[in-house]
């Protein structure tokens, strides 16, 4: 604070007037909550970055782990991201039409659907990670299925169990619980737009594409977000389905970095790679809703 | 509006914070704190019992009566560890000896399991904690180098009755610490090949006879790679003592040598070649249910896991064994008493009654299908018949000895992961 400009001044004399430690009261206010933010995610956040630096019986800061990240696993890192955007591009576009579908039908069936669809949301991965693994084993209820009705030869089944598997589970987990989010965003937007766009001659996908997801783009973002940082920090599915595969997720090269070495620089390398991937996701969606909200609270 | 921007934020921070959450370093330090919150209780049970036998001993007793004891016995391992210790040994050992109650702490699997445990016996050394907390430990082989190290041990193994069934070489050495006297195995597990003998009449007797079978049968033999769990890892362990020949530097005698490593390139490479003919499974599990399913009819198991999952029904019963030869590693469980043990004389007792032929037979070999901890011809007149039997039928004790490897030491095991992952998985 310079003591020079006529802002700071006025606030210097405004505390002399008021005097004591008043001053403090809106800051003890928010030390709990930002107390405990701090505590419980900052704090390991920084020591897991800061533990990446170290490599075990020295002392300086070093890069050796990330070396050792590019040596090994880099592939594994790339796999991830891939798979990860892959799952929640797919997992997108499925909520936004089931979303759409839900938000647009009336009747029995769409009500039907309205209180199934949620069933996954309710199952915790390493559950989906056991059902995928005998329902899209080569030799699993999918195939079997398949060949039943003549589609496939057992002989050459579909070999599920890699990054297709692991796209399909977590397509399966996620676009429910996205759709959700869409649906909510989807609901905010007034029948009169729709009815609108309608009487001018506006079909069932310039509806959706036009005045749905435009609409409900903050909500929309917030569902991919959600998705694909859960998607990028999940260890139970492709440990289970893919398990030792190459290339696998950076997951479960943390879990290998500190199972068998007992090497925790390498692991949170990995760790902050991870990071990574989910922080310019973030970043992107901090700024457009926080420019937004401005924006909107000028306007309003 | 603004409303709505602070939730948005607060989702998306929340989102970001979770992830790192997730990943952050594991709290080892918490799971050591209960242990002594654990133990702490011990020590009150025990001063207020002395004060109750005070009493007694004035007042009726004309003889010593026996003094009640509260035991820890903390176990590393799979759950399936601490049911045993919990649900079986502790209250049969507590029938034959009314005195005496034994607490079971479980640490987790795994050489992290036994890393912890010795976290805490070498934190109560450190501490100048005598008598300590923990009575008697069950630990992995790598422990073994740690303790000796730090001189956490008592040697007490050759004072009990039943170490005259001890006979197998890791009763000595542990991957390459001598360790005599120091720790008794309660089990060991051994990894091996399982085989669908229908598809697979005669299989392969070697590693060597394995490689042109895979290259005959391409997808028919499936492994879990290094990641997915241990029996890969011993498979590939394996492979690697086949290529360079030197088993007894690597697990028996060492000392470890860095210019060794580079040796294992060409026969790694040969195995990244080995790979492309292989099917690669999800897991120790993964292994097993692939072979029951038909999708692959040969891959690297556990054995007690094979037999726990034909007795489940989870395994077709017709699949047999084999241990290729120069062998595959596998491991014993070790119980060690601490030098600072508050209960040194029962938990000698412990040890000897969980090595005693009848519980190896009935417990050890009949419900859990591990290889005894002590020599198997002293079992044999106790296992029920068809347990025995099913135990030793394709591994039989010669090939055990014969074959049965250890897991190479510490210094070489890390290197040859990360070999694998540099020559095989890599570039």
């Amino acid at each position: 604070m310079k003591s020079g400009s006529p802002v700071a001044n006025a606030k210097l004399a405004e505390r002399k007037r008021r005097g004591g430690w008043e001053w403090l009261l809106p800051f003890s206010l928010l030390l709990p909550a930002v107390g405990l933010m701090l505590a419980l995610y900052a704090y390991p956040f920084v020591s897991s970055i800061y533990r990446s630096l170290l490599v075990k019986g020295e002392g300086a800061l070093t890069l050796a782990n990330y070396a050792k990240v590019r040596e090994l696993y880099l592939r594994d890192v790339f796999f991830s991201l891939e798979i990860s955007i892959l799952s929640t591009a797919i997992a997108a576009v499925l909520s936004i039409a089931l979303a759409a579908y839900l938000r647009l039908a009336t009747g029995q069936f769409a009500r039907l659907i309205g209180n199934v669809y949620r069933f996954p949301i309710f199952i915790p991965f390493v559950v989906v990670a056991q059902m995928m693994r005998t329902f899209l084993a080569p030799h699993g209820l999918l195939n079997i299925f398949l060949a039943q009705v003549g589609l496939l030869n057992m002989e050459a089944p579909l070999q599920l169990l890699n990054w297709k598997g692991l796209a399909f589970g977590f397509v399966w987990k996620q676009a429910p619980f996205m759709t959700l989010i869409v649906l909510s965003g989807f609901e905010m937007v007034d029948n009169t737009y729709i009815e609108a766009a309608r009487s001018v001659g506006a079909k069932l996908p310039q509806v959706i594409i036009r005045i749905l997801v435009p609409m409900s783009r903050a909500t929309i973002s917030v569902a991919l977000i959600l998705a694909f940082t859960s998607t990028v920090g999940t260890f139970t599915l492709p440990y289970m389905l893919i398990g030792g595969k190459v290339p696998t997720t950076v997951t479960v090269d943390i879990a290998h970095r500190v199972t068998y070495f007992g090497d925790y620089g390498v692991a949170n390398a990995l760790g902050t790679l991870a990071y990574v991937m989910v922080v310019f996701t973030a970043i992107y969606y901090l700024r457009y809703t926080v420019r937004r909200g401005i924006y909107e609270y000028q306007e309003g | 509006m603004v409303t709505k921007r602070w939730i948005a934020t607060s989702v998306a921070v929340v989102a970001i914070l979770s992830l790192l959450a997730a990943c952050g370093p594991t709290p080892t330090p918490e799971v050591v704190k209960e242990v002594v919150k654990e133990t702490v209780v011990v020590e009150k049970e025990v001063e207020v019992t002395k004060v109750v036998e005070v009493e007694k001993v004035v007042e009726v007793t004309p003889g010593p009566e026996p003094e009640e004891v509260s035991m820890v016995y903390i176990t590393a391992g799979d759950v399936n560890m601490l049911a045993l210790g919990q649900n079986v040994l502790a209250p049969d050992f507590h029938e034959m000896y009314p005195n005496v109650t034994v607490a079971v702490v479980h640490t987790g699997p795994g050489d992290a399991g036994s890393r912890l445990i010795f976290e805490k016996l070498l934190a109560d050394k450190e501490a100048g904690k005598d008598p300590g907390d923990v009575d008697v430990a069950m630990v992995h082989q790598k422990f073994m180098a740690w303790a000796m190290e730090e001189d956490l041990l008592l040697k007490y193994a050759d004072e009990l009755e039943t170490w005259q069934y001890m006979t197998a070489g890791d009763v000595k050495n542990a991957l390459g610490t001598d360790i005599e006297g120091y720790a008794m195995p309660m089990f060991h597990s051994q990894t091996a090949l399982a085989y669908n003998p229908d598809e697979v009449p005669e299989p392969p007797k070697s590693y060597e006879e394995l490689v042109e079978w895979v290259k005959e049968n391409p997808g028919k033999f499936g492994y879990n790679g290094i990641k997915g769990g241990m029996s890969g890892v011993s498979f590939t362990v394996g492979w690697i003592y086949w290529k360079s020949g030197n088993y007894d530097k690597y697990a028996v005698t060492g000392p470890f040598d860095e210019a060794e490593v580079a040796t294992w390139e060409e026969g790694l490479k040969e195995m990244k070649e080995f790979n492309e003919y292989v099917t690669f499974t999800a897991g120790n599990v993964g292994t097993l249910d692939a072979l029951n399913r038909g999708e692959i009819v040969m891959g690297p198991v556990w054995v007690d896991m094979f037999y726990t999952f034909m007795l489940e029904g989870k395994m077709d019963p017709k699949m047999r064994l084999i241990v290729p030869e120069p062998g595959m590693p596998g491991q014993p469980m070790y119980f060690v008493i601490p030098k600072n043990a508050r209960h040194p004389e029962q938990a000698k007792k412990w040890v000897e009654y969980v090595t005693s032929p009848e519980v190896q037979g009935n417990i050890i070999i009949d419900r859990y299908n591990w290889y005894p901890g002590i020599d198997g011809k002293f079992v044999e007149d106790v296992a029920p018949p068809e347990a025995f039997e099913r135990l030793y039928k394709d591994v039989s004790p010669e090939t055990l000895s014969k074959y049965g490897k250890s897991f190479p030491i510490v210094e070489y095991f890390d290197a040859m992961l990360e070999a694998y992952e540099k020559w095989v998985t890599g570039g």
